[in-house]
């Protein structure tokens, strides 16, 4: 599968704030507790659809290249584990150690059952219209394998 | 992973979401991340008063490239946010600001001022910008008499103003 160094929407640099999780593991236990998980998904998919609406319009032309940079830049921002492999039918992203899930973990001790839901609803989200699915596989605690290919 | 350089925009749309819900919705949040906060902050001020929460925002401003001043004497700390990184990606962001994304941070500061004694006197000037200073006092007198400079007032659960 064909991708390409687009350019990004959004590029950060400088220091990296990883309490930030922790406030997003927050959020997601408030959330769900007080409106249900299908109220956090339909946040989660607005970020996908509005947010990362950039690599969401390329991923409906056919583009995929700004999703993998955007994967490479912030994963290597954080220091996580991971890989990407680009094969001829899909893309598949390798997490072994999610810096954000790891970090969660450190911090309170409780990572929500609804943490990775971040990744598995915005991935969905960003794929809507588009020739691709993006399904996010849980393989472990901080660790999955997210997957780009054309839908069937 | 949403990654922690865009959890601003996340935020953003958690506010938009319940500001929809009702005010009490917006407020109870402000609490729980008040109340999340208070595991990196609450034993700097418990213990060290003034210099702990320099001591906080010094290492918030390195770490959340603020470009930022801080001031401390032992009357008070002022923290002039020159550029604020926070409400700067929520600007720049293809889904919409919202539109009191500001006070979020007089949410959760202040419920911590007021549980360990201090006095805030938060001045967003104008919420479409990302400035503000924010004067913490340890003597009440002291803070109601720069409320008087400020330009935007802010308050917080259980501080109303205006």
């Amino acid at each position: 599968m064909a991708t390409h160094e687009s350019p990004m929407r959004y590029e950060e640099d400088g220091n990296v704030h990883l309490d930030f999780h922790g406030a997003t593991n927050t959020t997601i236990d408030f959330i769900v507790e007080r409106f249900g998980v299908d109220a956090m998904d339909a946040i989660f998919r607005k970020v996908g659809r509005d947010v990362y609406a950039s690599i969401r319009s390329d991923l409906i032309t056919g583009d995929t290249g700004q999703l993998v940079r955007h994967w490479r830049h912030f994963f290597d921002r954080e220091g996580a584990d991971y890989d990407i492999e680009i094969g001829e039918d899909e893309i598949v992203l390798t997490v072994r150690r999610c810096t954000a899930w790891h970090h969660v973990k450190a911090l309170v001790g409780h990572v929500s059952p609804h943490f990775c839901d971040q990744t598995s609803r915005t991935n969905e989200a960003m794929a809507e219209g588009s020739p691709f699915a993006i399904t996010t596989e849980l393989t472990g605690e901080g660790s999955c394998r997210q997957v780009i290919a054309r839908r069937a | 992973m949403i990654p922690s350089d865009h959890f601003t925009r996340f935020y953003n749309e958690i506010f938009k979401f319940l500001e929809s819900q009702g005010e009490e919705a917006l407020e109870a949040y402000w609490l729980a991340i008040s109340k999340n906060q208070e595991r990196h902050i609450l034993e700097l001020i418990q213990t060290q008063g003034l210099a702990g929460m320099y001591e906080y925002w010094l290492h918030i401003k390195i770490e959340e490239n603020c470009d930022m001043d801080l001031d401390f004497n032992e009357d008070r700390l002022e923290l002039r946010m020159n550029v604020c990184p926070s409400l700067s990606k929520v600007m720049d962001n293809d889904a919409a600001p919202m539109e009191r994304y500001c006070d979020h941070c007089a949410g959760w500061i202040g419920p911590i001022m007021d549980k360990t004694g201090y006095h805030m006197v938060y001045d967003v000037i104008d919420r479409t910008k990302p400035q503000c200073v924010t004067r913490i006092f340890k003597d009440p007198e002291k803070a109601r008499a720069a409320e008087k400079d400020a330009k935007l007032l802010m308050g917080w659960p259980g501080h109303k103003v205006g």
